[in-house]
């Protein structure tokens, strides 16, 4: 096998996407999407500008409507509400990171549990977040806001943690930021997938996505163009023409 | 030297009361994005319950306190929910209309239901004082003070500390990320339009203690809860508290100095002043 993954392809199916199409309002972007993803698994969609990745997220975590069939830890999906699929443990860390700059880490965090009433497994997620992130626990008094881009980012997947995902949505995680930063991230990600998350991570910077993913789905305007293990794909002569500059 | 030293006492037992009424105000403000012209009727409301729950009930205004809250918290809620969530998504100029209709009917119906007599809440204890320093210090002030600066406390408390408090403070940071992780917005706005309703009622309440009511009260505590607003920022409580003994300092050194009819004016010059130096706020964040 030649992912990275460490017998990941033994999971069962976590989500399992078939004929999906969305937009919004009259303009469809996503079309006849068709995508797995295992139990376990770091997989990658990527993709230029506009191919409509976060588009495919918010289909997921059911924040626009969506025709087609999702099945989510083997329950469809596709009708739900959003605050109903947050819930089975579809969790997206946003474009853009969307901190609540004047607040400070501690509190991101805690509005992460917002919806969990369990407050023991809650200060138990809290520990755990914070010994995967120990610079945040140092800063943990800070405001979000006055973080660096790579500490924000960490803030935002940490604060997605303590809700207690079952798959991890990751969207431009390494957008901004340095590549030394984003190697610290993707280290991250491997860690969080130890943790026994699942990670679905949306880039454009193909480069890093491969270096952590499994497998990964290539998008083109709306639609899925590749798909494969991602060693395999970082090979392929069109997706290499495209996306890896050579 | 005595006389400074009176007026500095007024000013900051004032302040107290000030920072109260503006709080409501400022909480609306900062996380609905609303300015509540009617918030100042709101504050007369609170008053005229107070002031029947003595006056008919014979309950003691201290007492009766917590029952304009809980009035107000109960009117607040009603009128977020079915009035002003029809327009949340609105820009600022339509609910400044909105509210202003609110505080046109709401003095109206005041005046029909109350008539435009003044009304004083005044307890057995109304006249008692005792001096501090050389000040003389009414006994009712020291007790509004008290729960203005002690409710105060209590929200800054609320929203630091609390579940709610903190999705009202992520709500009003960041909608889409408070959405994102389960707060439902509508609950928000109402449970802080419903807060600062009540706020609203208490301030009320120990307004006729210390003051005199009657319907048309409402448009000059909205300005000066405004200018508080303005002056100490929407972030925290805390700077409302500053916010308030500011004013209220100013007001009565003004008034000892150059004369009670010109303490409006040093209020708003101030506030003038505030807008185009520091615009976030004397506290508040530099943009
Ligand atoms: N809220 C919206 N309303 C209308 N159209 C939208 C909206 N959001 C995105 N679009 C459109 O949908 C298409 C796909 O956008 P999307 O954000 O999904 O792309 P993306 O792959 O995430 O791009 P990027 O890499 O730049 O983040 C674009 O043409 C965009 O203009
Ligand atoms: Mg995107």
């Amino acid at each position: 096998m030649s992912a990275p993954g460490n017998g990941a392809s033994g999971g069962a199916v976590l989500l399992d996407v078939r004929n999906l199409s969305a937009g919004y309002g009259e303009l469809a972007v996503l079309n006849d999407i068709n995508l797995s993803i295992r139990t376990g698994e770091i997989v990658a969609v990527v993709g230029s500008n506009a191919a409509g990745k976060t588009t495919l997220l918010r289909a997921l975590s059911r924040v626009i409507d969506c025709s087609g069939s999702i099945v989510f830890a083997g329950q469809r999906i596709e009708s739900l509400a959003s605050d109903a699929a947050f819930d089975l443990g579809l969790v997206q860390v946003p474009e853009g990171r969307q901190l609540f700059d004047r607040m400070s880490v501690h509190d991101n965090l805690l509005m992460g549990a917002f919806r969990r009433r369990d407050r023991a497994g809650v200060t138990a997620s809290m520990e755990r977040v914070y010994t995967l992130f120990p610079v945040l626990k140092e800063r943990r008094a800070q405001w979000a806001g006055s973080l660096s881009g790579g500490e924000q980012q960490m803030c935002a997947m940490a604060r997605a943690m303590v809700a207690a995902p079952k798959l991890l949505m990751v969207d431009e995680m390494s957008l901004g930021l340095a590549p030394a930063i984003v190697d610290r991230l993707l280290d991250v990600l491997a860690d969080i997938r130890k943790e026994g998350v699942t990670v679905l991570l949306v880039e454009q910077d193909v480069h890093s996505a491969f270096q952590v993913a499994d497998r990964a789905y290539v998008m083109e305007t709306g639609r899925i163009v590749r798909e494969g293990p991602a060693a395999e794909l970082a090979d392929d002569p069109d997706v290499k023409r495209a996306y890896l500059g050579v | 030297m005595d006389l400074l030293w009176q007026v500095l006492v007024n000013g900051v037992l004032l302040g107290g009361l000030y920072a109260l009424m503006a709080l409501g105000l400022a909480l609306v403000w900062g996380v609905l994005n609303i300015v509540n012209i009617a918030h100042g009727a709101f504050i007369m409301l609170g008053a005229y319950v107070c002031y029947y729950l003595f006056a008919g009930l014979g309950l003691d205004p201290f007492a009766a306190l917590p029952l304009a809250m809980l009035a107000l918290f109960v009117f607040g809620y009603v009128v977020q929910r079915y009035l002003l969530n029809l327009v949340i998504r609105a820009p600022m100029f339509n609910t400044l209309l909105i509210t202003f209709g609110i505080d046109v009917v709401l003095t109206l119906l005041a005046q029909l239901a109350f008539s435009a007599d003044f009304r004083t809440i005044n307890p057995t204890y109304a006249g008692s004082n005792f001096m501090l320093g050389s000040a003389t210090v009414p006994f009712v002030r020291v007790i509004a003070f008290g729960i203005a600066v002690g409710l105060t406390l209590l929200l800054w408390l609320f929203l630091t500390r609390a579940r709610l408090g903190r999705a009202i403070r992520a709500t009003a940071q960041n909608l889409v990320a408070a959405r994102l992780y389960g707060v439902e917005p509508r609950r928000v706005y109402a449970l802080t339009f419903a807060l600062g309703a009540a706020l609203a009622g208490a301030a009320g309440s120990l307004y006729g203690v210390v003051s005199q009511v009657n319907p048309y009260i409402g448009g000059s505590l909205t300005a000066k809860s405004f200018a508080i607003a303005i002056i100490g920022g929407l972030d925290s409580p805390l700077g409302v508290i500053v916010g308030g003994l500011f004013l209220g300092i100013v007001e009565s050194l003004t008034s000892l100095y150059i004369g009670p009819t010109y303490s409006d004016v040093a209020s708003f010059g101030i506030l003038v002043l505030v807008l185009i130096f520091r615009p976030s706020g004397l506290l508040g964040r530099t943009a």
